[in-house]
């Protein structure tokens, strides 16, 4: 199937490539099915376009390759939906967001997918994790004049 | 509202199938298990709203909002602030 997306433009999509949210993501709960898109001009990050709204995308990151030692800590009931057999199968990814100054992740709030039946969740973590956890390379800066 | 007194191990039942038991309470800090279905999500309320409100504002990020990050670790030479 053919997806119309704001960012993309229309986008083919085989019913094997689509992520499922059975409970949608916070905020944004009647998006269910996902893509999960590369980024043609930025090998760090994949999009994550919604197959049921095409203005509705997620930039995500494989977080270790930003935040050196991420691991999370979560109940089992949060990964009891994803049905995994094994630990191995789970991918975990995080959001992009931003602030004035700096891209941030949201390390608080990651995404777990299983890639063997791709189910996924966005799963809360034990501890204190930030959800805009402010990257160092940041938006160019505004030119200091002293 | 609905408004209960219970007291230490006292529990309220909501709907079949979900059960709310005050397990301590200490001056002002109440804790609560929750025994609810795992699809059922259980959250405190302003990680909820915090959550929330960051997936809405991530949703509108653009592809040309994460070029830094292709450059992680470098500084950004050029582009202009956007947003």
């Amino acid at each position: 199937m053919e997806i119309p997306t704001t960012r993309f433009g229309p986008v083919e999509v085989e019913a094997d490539d689509v992520i499922r949210f059975p409970e949608g993501l916070l905020g944004l709960e009647e998006c269910r099915d996902w893509v999960l898109l590369a980024d043609e001009e930025n090998d760090a990050v994949a999009w994550m376009q919604s197959v049921d709204r095409g203005d509705v995308a997620l930039a995500v990151v494989s977080p270790r390759r930003f935040v050196a030692g991420y691991r999370i800590r979560v109940a089992r009931r949060e990964l009891a939906p994803l049905n995994l057999d094994r630990v191995g199968a789970a991918h975990v990814l995080v959001i992009v967001g931003r602030t004035e100054r700096s891209l941030t992740l949201n390390l608080r709030a990651p995404i777990v997918i299983n890639l063997e039946n791709r189910l996924a969740r966005q799963v809360m973590t034990n501890g204190h994790l930030p959800v805009q956890h402010e990257l160092g390379t940041a938006l160019p800066a505004l030119k200091r004049t002293a | 509202m609905l408004v209960l007194s219970r007291q230490r191990d006292q529990s309220i039942i909501i709907g079949d199938d979900v059960v709310v038991t005050v397990v301590d309470i200490r001056g002002d800090k109440v804790r609560l298990g929750i025994d609810a279905p795992s699809e059922i999500p259980v959250h405190r309320r302003e990680v909820y709203e915090a959550i929330q409100r960051e997936n809405l504002r991530a949703s509108r990020l653009e592809p040309k909002d994460t070029r830094p990050l292709g450059r992680h670790k470098t500084a950004a030479p050029d582009g202009t602030p956007s947003g």
